[in-house]
């Protein structure tokens, strides 16, 4: 990839926090973790509470400094060029917080303010990211009475004031009711889709993953695991594909030892067949059921969810 | 690895402006919003000038006696409130946990430190006006005794010594966390403390007066009482004092960009955000 294609770019990206006394606690948080990030992309990033996720994107924001590694934003490097990045970047967590007394038209006046908008330029940004993220009813409420799901809408409005090139959501929709998030989740597609903005999205939802991003990536004990699209995670890690048999009769010698077939549970009457590619492998078991002289009164392929794979990772 | 710093560009003077605005109207906001900004600006203020000119009255001090006490009662209150403005620009994020979300902007420290700091200086001198008020009605004291220039220095002086100590604060409370945050309000009572904010520094141990002569307000209170009769202890008292809080200004607000870069370094920028 040309380097102008790339958005993001990290190389062995190390962070040790120390504390207690004399610095005697360290925790790892990231131990060479790289990716890259193509423009125009969005980047799922997934793994377990601890696993270095927030660690990553905080050193990506400028907002943590690393022990070793380099890492890059739109080709200006984090450390040494932090106030260009954080013109063309902006971030929204899940649990973002302002403050408590300005009202969600204020908290976007000030930080619009800190990235230099004003006059009209402004009050215009603000209006249009209140009316679009339909806070225009909540005007007077102050930040610490507005719901959950109104504090996060406000966050990622805050999140674009600076029509962002690169953008972070750590966790967007953390604790929000479904309806709330399939709202937000569409606002990220569109973001995409209208403005090509590169986002990356930590999230603990496989779904929510599996539906935006292009590319996702495993995080666990401050190192990325694995990085592909959802299908090639599920190829790559090898969890398999499952073939649902119903079969007369019920039960079958010697189907668990054939080629390519890594686990045989029975429920009920079916028979769950995990197969290393369920493509070449249906055929052949088909074909052998035949001359076993099976019965197959109804055969369905499911393929794993996201969820295995990040728990086959996890563990 | 090190964060060198970028090189520091001004941007366009309007964009200047506006990022110090930014922090300005929201203390503005928040001083108009919450009764307890009330109570700094008058309560507290009201009550020190009340106090210790009826103490003076009680002492039965001359009128010279008195305005060199009452001098240190504005002083006191004065650079309270204005370092309190410039403390609250880390404060507030502190508080409701929001520290990231300022330093994800290209914000500078010239931003957080100048913007605040221009509403400290406003509710300064709203406070001196109603000390100047209350000590004239209820004690007869002038305080443009000394003429208009001296006061405004004297102002002047308060409201920068004010700005160095809001920095300091601003850097502790980022080296150590929520635990430093009574810095805010008591580094400003022992720093006029060493000043001679009710004594002449030469009653202090010789020792503790050294420590005097390297704190600016000290000159500014002297030459303020310099125009109420009192022999001034220094020779170019207003010329020390602009020097030294000159100097502790750049000091202090290398201090606070030092602190800021320490916070990213041990990820206590981030831990003041949760």
């Amino acid at each position: 990839m040309a380097a102008q294609d790339i958005a993001v770019e990290a190389r062995d990206l190390t962070k040790t926090f120390r504390a207690g006394w004399f610095h005697g606690r360290r925790t790892e948080a990231l131990r060479g973790a790289s990716l890259e990030v193509p423009r125009g992309a969005i980047f799922g990033l997934l793994g377990p509470n601890g696993a270095g996720k927030t660690t990553l994107l905080s050193i990506l924001a400028t907002l943590l400094l690393p022990d070793s590694g380099s890492a890059s934003i739109l080709g200006h490097d984090v450390v040494r060029e932090a106030f260009a990045i954080r013109r063309r970047l902006n971030m929204a967590s899940g649990n973002a917080s302002f403050v408590w007394s300005l009202r969600p038209a204020e908290v976007l006046t000030f930080y619009g303010r800190l990235y230099g908008l004003s006059g009209r330029r402004l009050a215009g940004r603000v209006s249009e990211l209140i009316e679009r993220f339909e806070l225009g009813s909540h005007r007077k409420t102050e930040y610490n009475e507005l719901s959950t799901g109104l504090k996060q809408r406000l966050a990622l409005a805050k999140a674009l004031l600076n029509d962002p090139e690169v953008l972070f959501l750590d966790e967007p929709t953390l604790g929000l009711d479904p309806d709330v998030s399939i709202r937000i989740r569409a606002h990220i597609a569109a973001l995409r889709r209208e403005r090509g903005t590169t986002i990356i999205l930590t999230t603990h939802y496989m779904r929510e993953a599996e539906q935006l991003c292009d590319t996702i990536a495993f995080i666990k004990s401050g190192r990325i695991l694995a990085q592909g699209t959802a299908d090639e995670l599920k190829r790559q890690i090898r969890i398999g594909e499952v073939i649902v048999l119903r079969l007369d009769p019920p039960v079958v010698q010697g189907l668990a030892e054939r080629n390519g077939v890594l686990a045989l549970h029975t429920r009920g009457d079916r028979i769950e067949c995990t197969v290393d590619a369920a493509e070449k492998r249906l055929p052949e078991i088909l074909r052998w059921l035949h001359e076993q002289g099976v019965l197959v009164r109804d055969c369905q392929v499911t393929e794993p969810e996201l969820e295995e794979v990040f728990v086959e990772l996890a563990r | 690895m090190s964060s060198r710093a970028e090189s520091l560009p001004l941007e366009s003077l309007a964009t200047e402006w506006v990022r110090l605005w930014a922090f300005a109207a929201r203390n503005l906001i928040m001083a108009r919003r919450n009764v307890f900004f009330v109570f700094e600006l008058t309560f507290w203020p009201g009550v020190a000038m009340l106090s210790h000119g009826l103490l003076t009255r009680f002492l039965a001090l001359t009128p010279e006696m008195t305005a060199f006490i009452l001098v240190g009662t504005v002083a006191l209150s004065s650079v309270q409130v204005c370092q309190l403005d410039v403390a609250y620009a880390v404060l507030f994020d502190i508080w409701s946990k929001s520290m990231k979300h300022q330093f994800l902007t290209p914000v500078r420290t010239r931003h957080l430190a100048l913007g605040s700091w221009l509403v400290g200086v406003a509710r300064g001198i709203i406070v001196f006006s109603l000390m100047a008020a209350i000590g004239t009605w209820a004690f007869g004291f002038n305080f443009i005794g000394g003429g208009p220039l001296p006061l405004a220095l004297f102002l002047l002086g308060c409201f920068l010594t004010a700005l160095v100590i809001g920095l300091l604060v601003c850097t502790l409370v980022l080296l150590f966390g929520t635990r430093a945050e009574t810095s805010a309000w008591a580094a400003v009572n022992f720093i006029v403390m060493l000043s001679g904010i009710y004594y002449p520094i030469s009653v202090l141990p010789g020792w503790v007066a050294a420590i005097s002569a390297g704190i600016p307000l000290t000159y500014f209170l002297d030459a303020m009482r310099e125009g109420y009769g009192f022999k001034s202890q220094f020779t170019h008292p207003f010329l020390t004092g602009f020097t030294l809080v000159g100097l502790y200004v750049v000091l202090a607000h290398w201090a606070l960009s030092a602190a800021i870069t320490r916070a990213r370094r041990t990820g206590l920028l981030l831990k003041l955000s949760e």
